[in-house]
């Protein structure tokens, strides 16, 4: 709902201008960011696992790789006290030097790569990752989504004659509460929860702006996602909607799942509240991705 | 002779009240005490012989009843004001006394009563002559006054609120109280005000004592009240009086006028924004008075900007109608209706405004008891339809207030004021239903609040020496959660969970769902509101007052923007959210200087609020039926001083206003209680520090002027010059999935560019052609004369087209010129 507000904003700001300035950032440490969004497509035989590890940077500039001492990912399904009787490793390798992408290391003896067939709702993924001498966790539970029951490019327009309409449907899970990010390219995404049309075929429009050619191929993906991952993803979504600055609402810094684990010993650190600024950036997640792909006419 | 109908009538509004309230509330020991006190004293002091002059002072041509108009008493050195609806009443040792009746901008009327008995005088003010050195504008309301306690009050005439130039011509009640000291807002295209560091939210709206809950058009580009329909405005800023509660930071007051009622009477006028029109005149005879007025923006005022159909506008309706049935009982019969269309493309369609109806009744118990009784509905409604999602959307706040408000004049050193009032809300925070056949959207009502507030109060106006007077007053208010069909339960009964590993906030997921159903109660909040303001003249040229005021408010705009927006939705105290309590110290000093052609008034103040509602981070406030699992209870706290300069008389009239002051909140980390040995179990917001609130301007300076050259010109200017708003740079940036996404330290450690500008405006009279009767006048305006780019704001963004990130700056209005056409007959 927060992204629909935003059009009538954009109308609005029409007697507005708008200037590009300089402005001076103040120079910050970096810190650890994990792009650790596994998408598991159930038509291959393995999870395409690559980690992204990079340093953040100044807004102005790019965040650089990074590489880290040690990256694996540890899965199985939990009991019920929240503890693993089994648990399977894929033990992580930077994929080229220098890039800070990491995939499964072939280098062990047993394969650690993580087969699709064993990835079904109730396996729950961690990762423990050391960087520069501190060490990081994250947990999550792997998340199924549905498919796309269609794709299709509408003529309608909302605001501007430019855009380029295309309307998604898929049919909601009736047995659960989901949860679903939207990915429609160019870096954009929307997180959707079904409150309001919980196991209905469901349709709406999204309108892309004017840099869409003829020809080009738009490919929407739906995700899956736990509702900690839509809550992570909504608020990098209101965090980088360009709102023109009115009914802006407060900046936050988007915390992900990726914590800092050093020297948490239950004796003296139990938890980081005393320390809130030890912390990694990014998000480690599992999610069962289905996309379709259309031609702009 | 002895009345003490005073008493008599309080005891049986409590009895009443008691009864209303069903389970009795307690009322304290010390303030039966404090009753029984006060009527004791009373006795003495009115056991001497003394009569009541009384009656209603209205305007000449139109009987328009006047407010705050002046009755001194020559020999005692004394007088009295009259109230909201024109009344006055004085009571005096028996004797012969030189009256003079004196408002500004009209004659004075002075004349000599022999009171040997109690004596109504109604008396009827005409206008001044318009001899051009003796032209006034101001109001004689604006005035300040050096001996009632009553202070950190601003009162604005609808002349004044005429001749301040604004952005595209159209006077505006709420952009005229930005110039006052004390009072901001968030920017340009920003709804509401914010009076001494509060929120938007915490500003109580009565339009003819009925509250408005959204008092912006358009988005806060214009407000809701039509400049011609309205007689007296008056903002308290602090010390407020007991008869008022609800909200904590200020109370704004507006009166309609109530008609003319000797004859038919036209105004109106055509401007850039919308066009006005306002009939008044009598029904049959002078006894009843009509006014109706309506103003509209014109229809697709945004339409040349797109190709596409839009349209967005606004109008709003006033009608009220008075009647007097005799000397003692007036009824009111008023309403409003406003309302905000915006669509684009009929996909996307918004409607939103506030509807007041209200009744009421002014009674005359006698010479010396005044009272009012008010019925009031008023709701605010939001829609919308969103074509391209397949749904429609409704919400909005019903609610239904009855008040009984008493006017005691005991005497001319006492005065006392007291009631019950009682309101009753029903919240709809959102119905979802699907807005043709092929939607995929399932029909879902949230679960709607009710609840009932209600107050008495006894407030006493009380000069003690002919230096010192002093105001106290104790309101009691209760406030009733009532039940509601789903209500959920948390483990804990805690709805926000902290993980103090990454130190997010989340929503708790409710353990199960109760069903109180709407008799039963889900929680009770009863709070004592004191009240006290002194004031100490020096010389009647001068004074100093101070006052503490508590407030408590138990409803709360859910608003995580900088400004509010239409779709806000109202939420009610309940067992999660605690009503907010404000604790508010003011001391200034007073000056009239010259005779009072100026006045100069500065103080300063102090204000802190318990439980002020924040929310988590990434908190969705829009179609959440459970908000208490987002959001938080922090506190704020103000303080500033504020300096007022104005020359009432004269030619040229304007004030000089200037404010320092801070303005921020508080949410630290819960303590749950849990045994742990720990009090750190929390970061809080904002890792638990104060940080400035989005209206928190250090330095704001605000200058307006108003010269009259000949009967024919008047020019206007203000300027304005105000710290910028705090906002937030990026300390770095990290990407995920392609996204660039911007992360940052402590909130609102940076600041915009200062802020500030010009208007000017002239307004042009026409002389007066004598065979026609149409009277007519230009206003030419020019906003932002020297075009500054004021920023609404800095925001960083990767440019779609080139890839490069950068800092865009927004700024609203540039340079805008206007003309408006005003005309009555």
């Amino acid at each position: 709902m927060k992204r629909f507000w935003i059009y009538v904003v954009v109308a609005l700001t029409f007697i507005s201008c708008e200037d590009v300035i300089d402005v001076e950032l103040p120079e910050v440490e970096t810190r650890l960011v994990v792009g650790g969004i596994l998408k598991v497509d159930k038509s291959q035989e393995f999870v395409d696992v690559r980690i992204a590890m990079k340093e953040t940077s100044s807004y102005f500039e790019d965040n650089q790789p990074t590489q880290v001492e040690s990256a694996v990912i540890y899965y199985g399904r939990p009991t019920r006290d929240g503890l693993f009787e089994s648990l399977s490793f894929s033990h992580l390798i930077e994929e080229e030097p220098g890039t800070g992408i990491y995939i499964p290391n072939s280098n062990f003896t047993e394969d650690q790569r993580i087969r699709t067939a064993y990835v079904e709702p109730g396996i729950t993924f961690i990762m423990e990752i050391t960087h520069k001498g501190r060490r990081y966790y994250a947990r999550t539970d792997y998340a199924p989504a549905v498919p796309l029951d269609n794709l299709e490019q509408g003529d309608d327009t909302l605001f501007d004659d430019e855009e380029t309409e295309v309307i998604v449907s898929f049919t909601d899970d009736p047995e659960a509460q989901n949860f679903y990010i939207f990915d429609f390219g160019f870096g954009e995404f929307q997180a959707v929860e079904d409150q309001f049309f919980n196991g209905q075929e469901f349709q709406f429009s999204y309108f892309y702006d004017s840099n869409l050619n003829v020809g080009q191929d738009v490919t929407v993906s739906i995700w899956g996602a736990t509702e900690d991952f839509y809550n992570y993803m909504d608020l990098v979504v209101e965090q980088t909607t360009d709102n023109l600055g009115v009914f802006q609402t407060p900046v936050a810094t988007v915390r992900g799942n990726v914590f800092d684990i050093t020297g948490l010993d239950n004796i003296d650190i139990f938890d980081n509240v005393e320390r809130p600024n030890d912390y990694a950036l990014g998000y480690f997640a599992v999610s069962q991705v289905y996309s379709q792909t259309i031609t702009i006419q | 002779m002895l009345k003490l109908d005073g008493a008599k009538w309080f005891v049986s509004i409590v009895r009443f009240n008691f009864v209303f309230l069903k389970k009795p509330i307690k009322m304290p020991k010390h303030l039966l005490a404090l009753l029984l006190a006060l009527f004791g004293h009373f006795y003495v002091l009115i056991a001497q012989e003394k009569y009541t002059l009384s009656g209603t002072v209205s305007e000449a041509t139109s009987n328009e009843t006047l407010i705050g108009v002046t009755i001194a008493v020559t020999e005692l050195r004394t007088g009295t004001t009259t109230n909201e609806y024109g009344f006055y009443s004085l009571t005096l040792p028996k004797g012969e006394y030189r009256i003079t009746v004196s408002y500004l901008g009209f004659q004075d009327i002075v004349e000599t009563i022999n009171l040997n008995k109690n004596l109504k005088k109604d008396f009827n003010l005409a206008e001044e002559a318009e001899e051009l050195e003796e032209v006034v504008v101001t109001d004689d309301a604006e005035r300040l006054d050096i001996r009632k306690p009553q202070m950190s009050v601003n009162t604005l005439a609808a002349q004044t609120i005429k001749q301040i130039p604004v952005v595209l011509g159209e006077a505006d009640v709420i952009k005229s109280l930005l110039l006052l000291p004390g009072v901001t807002n968030a920017g340009e295209a920003s709804s509401g005000f914010n009076v001494r560091g509060g929120a938007t939210d915490q500003n109580l709206i009565l339009l003819d004592e009925a509250t408005v809950f959204n008092s912006s058009h358009l988005f806060g580009f214009f407000s809701v009240f039509n400049p011609d329909a309205i007689k007296d405005v008056k903002l308290f800023k602090g010390g407020i009086p007991a008869r008022y509660g609800g909200r904590v930071s200020s109370v704004l007051e507006i009166f309609q006028k109530e008609g003319n009622s000797k004859d038919f009477k036209v105004n109106g006028g055509i401007g850039a924004v919308a066009s006005r029109l306002l009939l008044e005149g009598p029904i049959k005879d002078e006894r009843t008075a009509f006014l109706v007025g309506g103003r509209a923006s014109y229809a697709h005022l945004f339409l040349p900007l797109f190709d596409v159909n839009n349209k967005a506008y606004f109008y709003d309706l006033n009608a009220k109608i008075n009647h007097k049935i005799n000397e003692n009982n007036n009824i009111f019969l008023s309403g409003y209706f406003g309302r905000d269309l915006f669509s684009v493309n009929d996909k996307f369609v918004n409607t939103y405004g506030n509807a007041v109806g209200n009744f009421r009744w002014n009674h005359l118990f006698s010479e010396k008891l005044f009272s009012n009784l008010s019925l009031i509905y008023s709701d605010y409604y939001y829609g919308l339809e969103l074509d391209f999602v397949g749904f429609e959307w409704d919400s909005g706040i019903q609610n239904f207030n009855l008040k009984y408000d008493l006017k005691h004049y005991l005497n001319d050193k006492l005065q006392l004021n007291y009631g019950i009032q009682n309101t009753y809300y029903v919240f709809n925070p959102g119905k979802i239903k699907p807005n043709s056949p092929s939607s995929g959207i399932v029909e879902e009502q949230l679960t709607k609040k009710y609840a009932n507030e209600n107050a008495i109060y006894l407030d006493v106006e009380h000069d003690l020496t002919e230096k010192l007077s002093v105001e106290y007053g104790l309101r009691v208010s209760q406030f009733n959660r009532l039940g509601q069909d789903e209500f959920y339960v948390y483990e804990d009964n805690n709805p926000v969970i902290f993980d103090p590993f990454t130190l997010v906030y989340r929503e708790a997921q409710p353990i199960d769902t109760i069903n109180p159903g709407r008799g039963g109660t889900l929680k009770k909040y009863l709070n004592l509101e004191p009240r006290v303001s002194a004031s100490y003249n020096f010389n009647g040229k001068s004074s100093v007052k101070a006052s503490y005021t508590r407030l408590a408010q138990y409803l709360h705009l859910l608003s995580n923007t900088s400004s509010p927006t239409p779709l806000d939705v109202w939420t009610p105290s309940g067992p999660f959210v605690k009503p907010q309590l404000l604790d508010q110290y003011a001391v200034g000093y007073f000056r009239n200087i010259k005779n009072g052609r100026y006045s100069f008034e500065t103080e300063v103040y102090y204000k802190d609020i318990q439980n002020r509602i924040d929310y988590i981070d990434g908190a969705n406030l829009i179609a959440n039926n459970a908000i208490e699992q987002v959001i938080l209870n922090g506190m704020a706290r103000a303080f500033g001083i504020e300096f007022l300069l104005r020359k009432n008389e004269g030619r040229f009239t304007g004030w000089l206003a200037y404010t320092l002051s801070r303005s921020e909140q508080r949410t630290p980390g819960r303590d749950l209680g849990l045994d742990t040995g720990r009090s750190d179990l929390e970061t809080g917001i904002n890792l638990g520090e104060w940080y400035s609130t989005p209206y928190d301007k250090t330095h704001d300076l605000a200058l307006f002027g108003s010269f009259d050259l000949n009967e024919k010109w008047n020019f206007n200017a203000n300027f304005i010059f105000q710290t910028g708003q705090p906002t937030n740079y990026p300390i770095g940036q990290f990407e995920i999935e392609g996204v660039v996404v911007p992360y940052y330290g402590p909130r609102n450690k940076v600041r915009l560019p200062d802020y500030h500008r010009l208007d000017l405006s002239a307004t042009l009279t026409p002389k007066r052609n004598q065979r026609k009767k149409v009277q007519s006048e230009w206003v030419f305006s020019l906003y932002n004369v020297y075009n500054r780019k004021n920023a609404a704001s800095i925001n960083f963004r990767e440019n779609e087209d080139t890839g490069r990130r950068e800092a865009l700056r927004t700024s609203i209005f540039g340079i805008i010129p206007s003309v408006t056409y005003n005309f009555k007959f």
